[in-house]
């Protein structure tokens, strides 16, 4: 470093440059989705050229029976695959950091796991439907969350540790409630849950992702600006409140979107498992010195369920559920951080 | 800065659960100078600072800021004027330097504003201030204990506060990096008047470098002002519960602990015939 370029230039010219990657990065990203998107609705029992998806997509089809392909049968699934991913992702992505701790996903957290319940028990007791499970997801989201932050949040501050042992204490209970729910249903309605349970894309209705549509599109650009406060959250609870954070009001606003987007998803397309845990860390893998940012977490989640979900259509004989693929991709993944955070000693 | 900004503490009591930790402590912090909170462990030291930080609320009594309780105060108001290196600061894994330092501006951006060349000078004054500037590339994790110190200092700088408070900011470090630090925060003290409290670990080094000390026990203060004024055997021994000599310092005249053990010493008056 020379001393004829001032401090205040330098650091302005590093800036930019790790702004205009973060961005060049975003831009790419959100390609790519858009690219899966249009393949996702190319394949299937006939397959129907990219460009006249496009065409389709926008009213402008080259063949009539286009509209029906896509229309019906393809858009919903490609539609669902993009917002659950997104929602997962950011979701994920706020946990993580919020907690600081890789570990902390609403998989482990046991958020999926009430929403999971409170879906089953709607469905399976009070036979509700639609917008009616949506909001049945959140509820039970929320009384998860609330439960478990009530029973890891004690004393000053919430460590991310005891938040993920509480969490998994509750996902089992959780779990062993919707066992017997599932063992008291009808068989009808119990093979319906099931298939829910593993959770797949090709499920949702359109009261789904509307009410995912929704959420994302007021969450999605919040959370931009929660993303501020995320940045001095996870400097943890003395630096942000040193930097004139008020803590505990922050990590509420922060949870509960987490928490909305969650329930949604989950709503909409049943427990995928791992996305919300893959989806941040590899954000982040891929934007190097670019800032972290929830909005590329949440466009990598989108990827992670896109492609998951073109595999778990194509890759066999007859098609499998989405979450089938993603349990096997984070399984291992689970392994592999576990392993890593042993090794870094950072497992605390 | 145009007004230099008081910081004074009436009647804290602080705690934990059902203990108190600092009780009913009063004191006057010099206004730009260098104060170091001094006390063996458990004596409450830190918990004072973190009283002082906001970390903790006041059982009883109050911090009191150019005449107006803290805790009255908008925090985003007060962490313009007061900012804090805690103990053990946490970061994300992949952090870099210069996205560190600058998350130090957030008292500074309100909901919706953007970066602006204000931040950007306070950024880069902070990272230059500290030298720390040819790692604003680096992670965080790459650097060693004392250039990551340094890093978090910037990021408390970047903040650009009147006062700056400290949490044992030596401990854990080499001799040679608490040196540094010591250093790097007195230049600063120097050179832009910014009032600096800290606790620190290690007596020597205290005296050297504080203006003002304050010994603390039992929750309580027992003395407290210019290091060579108060610092005394009887006070360490009250202090610390440590036998020690007290001498000037050969270098800086400034007070010298030296811990008396029961090993390895030789009669008093040896040394004297000997110097």
């Amino acid at each position: 470093m020379t001393k004829t370029i001032s401090p205040t230039r330098s650091f302005r010219a590093h800036r930019r440059t790790r702004a205009r990657w973060g961005f060049a990065l975003s831009v790419g990203l959100t390609v790519a989705v858009a690219v899966v998107f249009i393949l996702s609705m190319t394949f299937g029992s006939v397959t129907v050229p990219p460009l006249d998806v496009v065409l389709a997509t926008i009213g402008a089809p080259t063949e009539k029976w286009h509209t029906f392909i896509i229309y019906e049968l393809r858009l919903p699934r490609a539609i669902t695959a993009v917002v659950v991913g997104l929602a997962l992702g950011a979701s994920g992505a706020i946990f993580q950091r919020l907690l600081r701790n890789p570990l902390a996903s609403p998989d482990f957290l046991g958020v999926s796991s009430g929403a999971n319940v409170a879906v089953v028990a709607g469905f399976v007791l009070w036979n509700l439907t639609g917008y009616q499970l949506s909001i049945a997801a959140i509820l039970g989201g929320f009384a998860t969350a609330a439960a478990i932050y009530a029973l890891a949040g004690r004393g000053d501050g919430v460590s991310g540790y005891r938040f993920i042992l509480v969490g998994i204490g509750v996902s089992a209970l959780m779990a062993s409630v919707t066992s017997y729910l599932l063992a008291r249903a009808t068989l009808n309605d119990a093979r319906a849950a099931m298939s829910w349970l593993i959770g797949s894309v090709g499920m949702a209705k359109t009261s789904d992702i509307i009410a995912l549509a929704v959420a994302l599109t007021v969450l999605l650009p919040a959370s931009a600006m929660l993303g501020k406060r995320l940045r001095v959250m996870e400097l943890g609870d003395g630096t942000a409140t040193a930097l004139g954070a008020d803590i505990r009001l922050d990590r509420v606003l922060l949870m509960l979107a987490a928490v909305i987007l969650v329930a949604l998803a989950t709503a909409a397309a049943g427990p995928i498992a791992f996305v919300a845990l893959m989806a941040g860390p590899i954000a982040e893998r891929v934007s190097g010195r670019a800032d972290p940012s929830i909005f590329r977490a949440a466009v990598v989640g989108a990827l992670i369920v896109q492609l998951s979900d073109l595999v778990a259509q194509h890759a066999l004989a007859t098609p499998i559920s989405t979450g089938i693929v993603t349990g096997f991709v984070g399984a291992p993944y689970i392994a592999w951080i576990i392993i890593r955070a042993n090794r870094s000693g950072a497992a605390g | 800065m145009t007004d230099r900004h008081t910081l004074d503490v009436a009647e804290l009591t602080l705690g934990y659960d059902d203990k108190d930790i600092v009780k009913a402590v009063s004191t006057n912090i010099p206004t730009g100078r260098i104060t170091a909170i001094i006390g063996a462990n458990a004596s409450g030291k830190s918990t004072l600072l973190r009283g002082v930080a906001r970390l903790l609320k006041p059982r009883k009594g109050s911090v009191v800021l150019d005449g107006k309780a803290v805790h009255d105060m908008r925090s985003l108001d007060v962490a313009k004027i007061i900012g804090l290196l805690p103990q053990s600061p946490v970061a994300p894994e992949s952090i870099t330097v210069g996205d560190l330092v600058s998350r130090g501006r957030y008292p500074h951006q309100g909901w919706f504003a953007r970066w602006n060349a204000e931040d950007d000078r306070a950024v880069a004054d902070a990272l230059d201030a500290t030298g720390t500037a040819e790692l604003v590339d680096r992670k965080l994790t790459q650097l060693s204990g004392g250039q990551r110190q340094r890093v978090w200092i910037a990021m408390a700088l970047a903040q650009g506060t009147d006062i700056l408070l400290l949490d044992e900011p030596t401990t854990y470090l080499d001799i040679n990096y608490q040196v540094e630090v010591l250093d790097l925060l007195t230049d600063l003290n120097h050179r832009t008047g910014t009032t600096i409290v800290m606790v620190l670990h290690e007596l020597n080094l205290a005296c050297r470098y504080a203006d003002h000390v304050i010994a603390m026990k039992q929750g309580e203060i027992v003395v407290e002002g210019d290091p060579s004024d108060v610092i005394t055997a009887e006070v360490v021994e009250d202090v610390f519960k440590l036998q020690c000599d007290v001498m000037p310092c050969p270098r800086s005249g400034t007070p010298m602990v030296i811990p008396l053990g029961r090993h390895r010493l030789v009669e008093k008056e040896k040394v004297d015939a000997a110097g």
